[in-house]
């Protein structure tokens, strides 16, 4: 699990190691990634909205 | 040798763009409000940072392009991974850009601040022009482009403000903090004046807030900047902005002139008088959808001209001009006109261009039967 | 998704056998019955290709005779109701009938070529989203004879001057507009259902092709943002038509509410116009270089995040609307977040040629064009993220250069250079090289002139979507109305370098460019109607 948030961490970064990506690919199923990218999205979104409500102060 | 040479260009790079950030009609104007400094140093940074980045990048990519060239022998090396390198590259911009983000959120903070203001002007976009109202003055007027269809069609020499000017332009006091609050009749227009650093839609049904303080008295211009349909052209903005004693003595003339108006509703008005004034209204609102000659342009905008049964039912008509006909172009006057305004629209509607019915409506008719709740 | 098992071949090679079928036993049909019923992914790649040609160069026509009435100030040629149709036209063409279905059709003839497959996984559906779109595009085209004239308010179409003001012929556009969203829908899952299906045995997802995946990621944002669309548009309909107020203020309803649903449609589209040009720029650098592609693993991983948070970027097109402070906050912050893995992908490609063996050749050419242009139209898209200068920027012409910079010589350019790269592929034969790179030089030098100058004259105050302008903004625009001429004259130099193509020039083996390595360089050249009938066999690049 953590290495999937680690992966999609990454990847909302842009940058990936090729190791790292032949490990994930080795798992075989997508459906865990886009879980958890949506997810994280999410989260971004609502630090981003905390952040902003916090500079309009 | 080669070194000095790339000095050599590079300074010379260096001043042509700075000469050209700097001079004038090729830049962002650096304005004359606090907001708008604020505003064009943003610019200047971000576009400065953009400049390094450019050279930086473009620069690698030539010097690949020129020293890896197959036609020089180059053998292709085997990389393609270097998780370190492609952090940096990746953090360097994002760290630029969080320090973008700290004064631009200031920036914004100030530009949102609409206390405290001095002076409350209602802007509302109409097809095509702007209507100003000081709030709580009793002064509005309406303020149309004034340059001259020939100029348009070419048919005559351009003026220096070609487009940028209007029979009336917003008076502002320099120096005190105005809010404008922007709407609009019909469409959703833009209201900007670039040397105010101010730009902001005007949407019908809803009201939006901005502000200014004019540093500098001077006359500044600006356009539409939302398609509006076919004039989007020829909306221009004009301010000027005068020393605040002189804004005072021209609001106090402006509200004297309003109230003799406002006499004029109770009396009764000649055909010629009513027919004279209707005109005038007539060139400056109607005209651009129903033409000067009242031919309309069908099917958007109906001819006047002739339309029997426009002319057969009065009521109707009133109405039409008074309340506007919703799911179409055709506006509500009721808050845009005045009744001596609207009554001799209409009658001017109904006895030109050969429609000769007679009549005469008078403003106390529209004041008191169309307007009176 | 990814399943690390190879595809079970047997199944999927009936299924595509029984479409061939369907057509006529492998035999295609003769005349023109044989394009109109034909189901083989290379003739409707080709389809698509023309097709998208045909609307480049009518949507070029447009934007001169917008040029034109810009030339000078005064207005000379055309009056501004007929201005704003061509404005709008144009947009529309060049985005929905030129760049989406070239992209489509570069899909359909390459994906299957690049993955191994014999078709397209659904080549009925294939054959149906074509045929769709000429329907969409004469009906919007024929707005331009009705009554009230084509439709006049920009592509964005903001309400309510595209419902209550807008002329009669919206319905027929409303429409339109229906048929190019289905069409792409369907294209889309076509483009999913291959390749997920279809790989040659042993090809894992990250076996694929950087224009392969980038398809991929945009075909799922195709799916989720076009019903968006189809949305939007309908509410317009039944506001037109049917007396409802979703956008009209008067009867409880909110025209801003229009922006946000565009909006979150259109800027999805974006990725949606650009992604697949990564994907070919990623394909043709490598090859040009003879050296793999640096950060292959990051560029699908940024490409696939990139996808997610494309968004929730969408009201930094609408900055000047009247948002609250805190919604201003923090579509520049998402603004800013998405904007930087999307540039550094530009080093990656630079350290790819960095150590390499480079040679020119008419794709690389345009390929480099594109990272070096499309690079500075994400610069002025940087300065456009910062929100309180976006109220000088907002809808001038800065924006007009910034967004041309990112779609002419961005995807047009990619296009460009997919077809040249692809061409010996496709004919047989290689493009013309002295004219490619006449066609070349005369395309940069004809999209800079154009578009560059369009900065100066927003920065200076000059509104987009004017018919007529004050006298400052002259010089300006005198330049960039010959640029365009310029742009658009040597786009005739395409088409004949294209049409000889076909008809002949050298002969090209079936690795027609040195480094290729891809799979669609192991089939003969031209390809063949039917290639992959038996799925190749293949070695994983370690990438």
């Amino acid at each position: 699990m953590w290495q999937i948030i680690k992966s999609v961490l990454a990847a909302f970064f842009g940058v990936q190691k090729e190791a790292r990506r032949r490990e994930d690919f080795e798992k075989g199923r997508a459906a865990p990634f886009i879980i958890v990218g949506v997810l994280m999205a999410i989260v971004l979104v609502i630090l981003v909205v905390l952040v902003a409500t916090l500079a309009a102060g | 040798m080669r070194k000095r040479l790339l000095w050599t260009a590079g300074g010379f790079a260096f001043a042509g763009l700075s000469g050209l950030a700097s001079a004038d009609g090729w830049n962002m104007p650096v304005g004359v409000t606090d907001v708008s400094r604020e505003i064009h140093s943003l610019h200047m940074i971000i576009f400065w940072i953009c400049v390094v980045i450019g050279v930086v990048v473009f620069g690698a990519m030539f010097y690949s392009l020129f020293r890896y060239r197959r036609s020089q022998g180059a053998e292709a090396s085997n990389f393609h991974e270097h998780t370190t390198v492609e952090v940096i590259w990746t953090v360097i911009p994002l760290l630029i850009l969080v320090g973008m983000a700290v004064p631009a959120t200031a920036t914004l903070k100030s530009m949102y601040d609409t206390t405290e203001a001095d002076l409350d002007v209602m802007v509302t976009g109409q097809q095509w022009r702007w209507r100003y109202e000081y709030l709580g003055e009793d002064v509005a007027f309406t303020s149309n482009l004034a340059t001259s269809r020939e100029q348009i069609a070419g048919e005559a020499a351009k003026g220096e403000d070609y487009l940028l000017e209007v029979d009336e332009p917003l008076v502002l006091p320099a120096g005190r903090k105005v809010r404008l609050l922007l709407t609009s009749d019909d469409v959703i227009h833009s209201w900007w004046v670039p040397d105010l650093a101010v730009k902001q839609d005007a949407v019908p049904g809803f009201v939006n807030e901005n502000w200014v303080r004019i540093n500098e008295p001077g006359i500044y211009r600006g356009q539409c900047a939302e398609l509006c349909g076919r004039d989007h052209a020829f909306m221009p903005v004009v301010v000027q902005a005068v020393e605040p004693e002189r804004f005072d003595a021209w609001l106090a003339q402006r509200k004297e002139a309003a109230a003799q108006e406002a006499l004029g509703v109770d009396r009764d008005w000649s055909l010629e008088a009513l027919m004279e004034r209707g005109e005038r209204v007539y060139g400056t609102i109607c005209a651009s959808c129903h033409q000067p000659d009242g031919s309309g342009s069908p099917p958007a905008f109906p001819a006047l001209a002739g339309n029997q049964a426009l002319l057969d039912e009065r009521d109707r008509h009133i109405d039409t001009v008074v309340n506007g006909v919703s799911g179409t172009a055709m506006p509500a006057f009721r808050s845009t006109l005045n009744p001596v305004e609207i009554a001799a629209v209409i009658t001017y509607e109904r006895n030109a261009w050969g429609n000769d019915t007679g009549d005469a409506v008078q403003p106390s008719t529209i004041a008191d039967e169309w307007l009176a709740d | 998704m990814a399943s690390h098992l190879p595809p079970k071949p047997s199944v999927q090679y009936e299924h595509a056998a029984e479409g061939g079928a369907a057509a006529g036993a492998h035999a295609p049909a003769r005349g023109p019955l044989r394009w109109l019923l034909t189901t083989n992914h290379k003739e409707i790649g080709t389809l698509y290709l023309v097709f998208s040609l045909c609307m480049f160069f009518i949507g070029g026509i447009f934007a001169l005779v917008v040029r034109a009435e810009l030339f000078q100030p005064g207005l000379q040629l055309v009056q501004p109701e007929f201005f704003n149709q061509m404005t709008t036209m144009h947009g529309l063409i060049m985005v929905f009938g030129a760049v989406m279905p070239a992209f489509v059709g570069l899909a359909n003839w390459m994906v299957p070529l690049q993955i191994g497959a014999p078709d397209m996984a659904l080549p009925r559906l294939n054959n149906f989203s074509f045929w769709l779109l000429p329907v969409a595009f004469t009906i919007l085209l024929a707005t331009l004879v009705m009554p009230g004239g084509a439709p006049n308010f920009g592509w964005t179409f903001y309400a309510p001057l595209s419902t209550t003001y807008a002329p009669p012929s919206t319905t027929f556009f409303i429409f339109s507009l229906h048929l190019a969203g289905i069409s792409s829908i369907l294209g889309a899952i076509n483009i999913i259902a291959t390749i997920l299906n279809l790989r040659a045995p042993g090809m894992r997802m990250m076996d694929m092709p950087l224009f392969v995946w980038t398809w991929l990621i945009t075909a799922f944002l195709l799916i989720a943002v076009m019903p968006v669309l189809a949305g939007v548009i309908t509410m317009m309909l039944l506001d037109i038509n049917f007396g409802t107020s979703f956008f009209n203020a008067a009867g409880g309803g909110d025209p801003v509410l229009f922006q946000h649903l565009f909006w979150f449609f259109g800027h999805p589209e974006v990725y949606i116009m650009i992604l697949p040009a990564f994907g070919i720029v990623s394909v043709i650098i490598p090859t040009f270089a003879r050296k793999r592609l640096f950060g292959y693993a990051s560029m699908v991983y940024a490409t696939a995040s990139i996808a997610i948070l494309s968004f929730v970027v969408w009201a930094h097109h609408m900055f000047v609307v009247g948002l609250p402070l805190v919604a201003e906050l923090f579509f520049m912050y998402t603004t800013m977040l998405i904007a930087v893995p999307t540039g550094v992908k530009v080093f990656n490609w630079i350290t790819t040629l960095f150590r390499g063996s480079i040679s020119f050749e008419p794709p690389m050419l345009f390929a480099l064009a594109f990272v070096v242009l499309f690079t500075i139209g994400g610069f002025s898209g940087l300065m456009l993220a910062i929100s309180p200068a976006d109220f000088q920027y907002h809808d001038t012409y800065f924006v007009v250069a910034h967004f041309h910079y990112v779609l002419v010589p961005g995807a047009v350019f990619a296009i460009m250079a997919g077809v040249y790269y692809w061409l010996p592929k496709w004919t047989g034969h290689y493009p013309h090289e002295r004219l490619a790179q006449w066609h070349f030089w005369l395309s940069v030098i004809g999209v800079n002139l154009t578009f560059f100058p369009m900065h100066f004259a927003g920065l200076a105050g000059m509104p987009r979507r004017i018919p007529d302008y004050a006298l400052q903004f002259a010089d300006f625009n005198l330049v960039t109305s010959l640029g365009g001429f310029l742009f658009g004259a040597s786009q005739l130099l395409f088409l004949v370098v294209v049409v000889r193509c076909v008809r002949g020039g050298e002969k090209a083996p079936a690795r027609a460019w040195e480094g290729a390595e891809d799979l669609e360089w192991s089939v003969p050249s031209p390809a063949p109607l039917h290639t992959f009938e038996t799925p190749p066999d293949f070695q994983p690049q370690q990438h």
